[in-house]
């Protein structure tokens, strides 16, 4: 198994200003999964690995027992989790032999920033063209946007909480900016 | 500022993609058998049209997905987005600008 636990970006170093409901997430396996999903052997053994039915809507999250797969584009999702990422492409490359696939671990791709709290969204919406109004953005669902003008992917992953992918050499520009986002909303009235 | 339909993710902002000039250009099938003035022709000649416009724009920081839409290039009306190989929509018969 990979020993990642150890893993740092250029965010730690700002990560003590961050104000409270924003944090970087300890890293967890990331596997990028490219196929065809009109291909029941794929969606098959995909499934028999990872128990997730992969979605084919777009910007749309399906949860698992160990790893949710998030909606990149029409034949790609990323796979995230606590689990092992060397342990699952070598476990997904196993059940797709022979298939037109790809299956790469991108754990050290990018960094995931957590944002809750009532103000979350708010702070988001600061950020972003994207409209990460309620109405429009609920859980279950992710985006591929810009945030602070960086390329990042946002998912709501509760009421009140998102997790926020960005690349970890953007990660101290893009955390700094979010915990400014969201830091005038925790100043005392 | 744009607002393109992406055929997978929906209307988003103009900033998350990336034009990519004329639609419907087929590379030459046999890129020998071309003479230079012929390939420059493929490769540099593009229409400069005043109206409605099939061009290819890519959702770069979405889903990373070429497609085409058709915009008028007088008004920055967009009729619609379709996938590669798909059938352009019908243009509109008052057209905002010469076709
Ligand atoms: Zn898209």
């Amino acid at each position: 198994m990979a020993d990642n636990a150890s893993w740092i970006t250029p965010a730690a170093a700002i990560a003590e200003s961050f104000p409270d409901g924003f944090s970087e997430l300890r890293p967890c396996a990331q596997v990028n999964l490219r196929g065809d999903i009109a291909d029941l052997a794929f969606t098959d053994a995909v499934k028999s690995v990872t128990g997730l039915t992969l979605p084919d809507m777009p910007n749309k999250v399906a949860t698992g027992k160990d790893f949710k797969a998030l909606w990149l584009s029409p034949d790609e999702w990323l796979l995230v989790g606590e689990g092992d990422a060397e342990a699952l492409v070598q476990s997904l490359e196993d059940a797709l032999a022979g298939q037109h696939v790809a299956v790469n671990d991108v754990s050290a791709n990018r960094t995931i920033f957590e944002l809750s709290g009532p103000h979350s969204h708010h702070a988001l919406m600061k950020s972003s063209e994207y409209d990460f109004h309620p109405r429009v953005f609920a859980p279950g669902d992710c985006v591929q946007t810009l945030i602070a003008k960086s390329q990042a992917i946002v998912e709501q992953v509760g009421e009140n909480m998102f997790h926020i992918y960005v690349r970890s050499s953007f990660s101290r520009y893009v955390g700094g900016w979010l915990a400014e986002a969201l830091a005038e909303y925790n100043e005392a009235p | 500022m744009l607002n393109i339909d992406c055929p997978w993710c929906g209307k988003r902002h103009e900033t998350e993609f990336r034009y990519g000039g004329e639609a419907h250009i087929a590379r030459p099938e046999d890129p020998a058998a071309l003479d230079d003035t012929e390939w420059a022709e493929f490769l540099f000649m593009r229409k400069n049209t005043k109206g409605y416009f099939a061009e290819r724009w890519l959702h770069n920081n979405g889903c990373r997905r070429w497609f085409n839409v058709i915009r008028n290039t007088v008004t920055h009306e967009i009729v619609g987005s379709y996938k590669m190989g798909e059938t352009p929509p019908k243009l509109p018969k008052s057209a905002g600008g010469a076709k």
